[in-house]
């Protein structure tokens, strides 16, 4: 996997996105209330709150998937009112589910593969023939794909059909198919929920690698505090709908608001 | 025992890749393409070319064009028929158009005008899913079962109402119409359906099928990836009404010889999903299963009684064909979705690690 989006012209460091003022409400329901805060090019950039907090809904609005009703979303300095799935997906943006969302019937190698469709350009009369072309084209995907499947260790169920496998491989899987993408900002909702301890920690250390080795920007929502305060740069804390508190886990974590909100009292 | 892969290893993706990685398959595939192309032309009486082979191979396309659409991206269609009729009514008319042009042209082209057709009656699959498509592929079934038995442009103004196959030739020998030999339309035949398994083979195998099967598992997930949802339905549409439509000007042209709107009406759409069924959703080795089970079922219904000395009525045999069909169909839905071919598959599966059950 080449370094995603270093040649993108957004430097370490700098805003990659911007969401500003953003709010997005069903019908009633608000989910979103004129949040605002920005992930920086590299960081690992943490969203927690409680059950119902709107932080999924906040990775929808990212990828594109809802549209906010008021508000801005900058990415790689582009201003727009909303995103778009398609060209979220074009410029980098890729995601895992909180409740697992792979192709159930595929093998882990299909659904890895699949992450590469964008980058496949190949005519479709050559997929007739299964050769030449698109027999090149995807044996330089699958080339890619190994890399993925050695890094996350998966290559005992490379040919496994992803419904017949256990839950923390499903997890592990899903991981696979976003970096397939090779993304400038990998969206992980609750990529350890459900695992033992044991599985957490491989998945926190694949987390930490892909952010080490290629440089990819990471939001993460996540439940387990330990975790969080482990791989992240930086926190938002979101409490039905609103943020409330936003900076380094020491200052999130001594936060009295957040500490009332969802933290508890401190033992 | 002698069906496994050890001592057999895949040095190259590419070899890994393969549709049939291990070389008992590929030995396989090869004893039926000679058994087809060569042993059953060579061997095999009028009647079994004509009335076995060549239907259940006609069946087979439309069981593959149909699984394209349902098995592979998950739409349901019964409007199966109707975009068959397509394609036999616009090979006919455009094989009276143009008689000079090879009728192989016109079958493969009569495939293109069927993909269109089904195209268009795909768009409202990216508004509306499930029970709703179902219904509006039903609306595609009657609206164009209506067009062919109420357009007389479409059949040439014939009073009769039918269109009929003229002669047309192949490298010089009759291959439609009543001249045409069972053998030669049986090499057509087996000819056109080879190469379109090949081709649909390839789709499914590589970036197209992952995208149909990412777009019937989790379409949410396939479109966040990037994957434009209307394109890839739209692509299965017309690549499923392709199949369909060849397969209709196959039977048009090369089993029938003749046909009336009522070939096209909604009973053989059912037909041509249950072989899918049976057969196998999103397999293609299912659909010639599925196809070869349903339209030879009634013809050893009737056969073997009388080579047992039993006799049968015609009408028990109807009713035998519908009671088995309809277990069949219920069996297969509650224990194996994924029909005969998971069967063939798991079969296999025990046979390569056999005689350890470990
Ligand atoms: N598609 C939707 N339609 C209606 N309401 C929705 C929809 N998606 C989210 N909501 C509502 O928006 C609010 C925020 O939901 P969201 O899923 O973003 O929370 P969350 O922070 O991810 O919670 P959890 O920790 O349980 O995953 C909830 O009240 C939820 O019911
Ligand atoms: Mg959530």
């Amino acid at each position: 996997m080449r370094a995603p989006g270093s040649d993108k012209g957004v430097a370490a460091g700098d805003v990659l996105l911007a969401v500003d003022n953003v709010s997005l409400n069903f019908g009633g329901v608000k989910a979103i209330t004129d949040v605002s805060f920005d992930i920086r090019k590299g960081e690992i950039r943490a969203i927690i709150g409680p059950n119902g907090a709107g932080k999924t809904s906040m990775l929808n609005v990212i990828n594109g998937f809802y549209h906010p009703q008021q508000g801005r979303i900058t990415y790689r300095g582009e201003t727009r009112q909303k995103m778009r799935p398609y060209v979220a997906a074009s410029q980098g943006i890729s995601r895992t589910f909180q409740n697992v969302a792979l192709f159930k019937g595929m093998s882990t190698l299909d659904n890895i593969m699949a992450g590469r469709t964008l980058k496949m350009r190949g005519s479709f009369f050559w997929q007739l023939f299964r050769h030449g072309p698109a027999m090149r084209e995807e044996i330089e995907h699958r080339k890619v794909v190994e890399e993925i499947i050695d890094f996350l260790e998966i290559q005992a169920i490379r040919k496994t059909p992803v419904g017949k496998l256990p839950y923390g491989l499903q997890k592990r899987v899903e991981l696979g198919r976003a970096l397939a993408m090779e993304p400038d900002l990998l969206l992980l909702d609750e990529p350890m929920a459900g695992m033992n301890l044991e599985e957490k920690e491989d998945m926190s250390r694949f987390i930490i690698d892909v952010n080490n080795q290629y440089g990819t920007t990471i939001a993460l929502i996540e439940h387990d505090i330990g975790v969080v305060m482990d791989l992240s740069d930086r926190i938002v804390v979101l409490e039905y709908g609103r943020k409330i508190a936003d900076g380094t886990p020491d200052q999130v974590k001594s936060d009295q608001t957040v500490i009332d909100a969802y933290l508890g009292v401190p033992h | 025992m002698f069906y496994r892969e050890a001592g057999q290893y895949k040095t190259s993706y590419a070899a890994d890749m393969a549709v049939f990685p291990i070389r008992q398959d590929r030995i396989g595939l090869a004893v039926i393409l000679f058994t087809a192309f060569v042993l059953i032309p060579a061997f095999g009486n009028q009647f079994f070319l004509s009335s076995v082979m060549i239907p259940t191979l006609v069946f087979a396309l439309a069981a593959i064009g149909l699984n394209i659409l349902t098995g592979y991206t998950g739409l349901i269609s019964l409007g199966t028929a109707a975009f068959m009729g397509v394609g036999a009514y616009a090979c006919y008319k455009l094989t009276t158009w143009f008689p000079g042009v090879n009728i192989i042209v016109w079958i493969i082209a009569s495939g293109f005008v069927s993909a269109f057709v089904g195209a268009m009656f795909g768009l409202p699959s990216l508004r509306i899913k499930g029970f709703y498509l179902v219904v509006a592929t039903l609306a595609a079934q009657f609206f164009l079962q209506w067009c062919f038995g109420r357009i007389p442009w479409l059949v040439n103004y014939n009073t009769s109402g039918a269109i009929e196959a003229p002669e047309r030739f192949l490298f010089g020998i009759p291959i439609t119409g009543a001249n045409a030999t069972p053998e030669s339309r049986y090499l057509v035949v087996l000819g056109v359906v080879a190469l379109m398994t090949w081709f649909a083979s390839n789709l499914v195998h590589g970036r197209v099928g992952r995208a149909w099967m990412a777009v019937r598992d989790m379409d949410i997930a396939a479109e966040l990836m990037g994957i434009r949802l209307l394109t890839t339905k739209l692509l299965a549409f017309a690549v499923s009404s392709f199949y369909c439509g060849v397969s209709g000007a196959l039977m048009v042209f090369l089993w029938y010889g003749s046909a009336e709107p009522e070939v096209f009406v909604i009973n053989q759409s059912f037909l041509i999903l249950f072989m899918v069924i049976i057969g196998g959703l999103g397999s293609l080795v299912g659909s010639f299963m599925g196809a070869a089970l349903i339209y030879m079922l009634p013809i050893v219904l009737r056969l073997l009684p009388a080579a047992l000395g039993v006799p049968i009525a015609a009408a028990t045999v109807e009713h035998l064909q519908f009671i088995i069909v309809g277990v069949l169909i219920i069996v297969f839905l509650i224990a194996e979705p994924h029909g005969l071919a998971r069967l063939w598959q798991t079969g296999k599966q025990k046979l390569r690690i056999w005689p350890f059950p470990y």
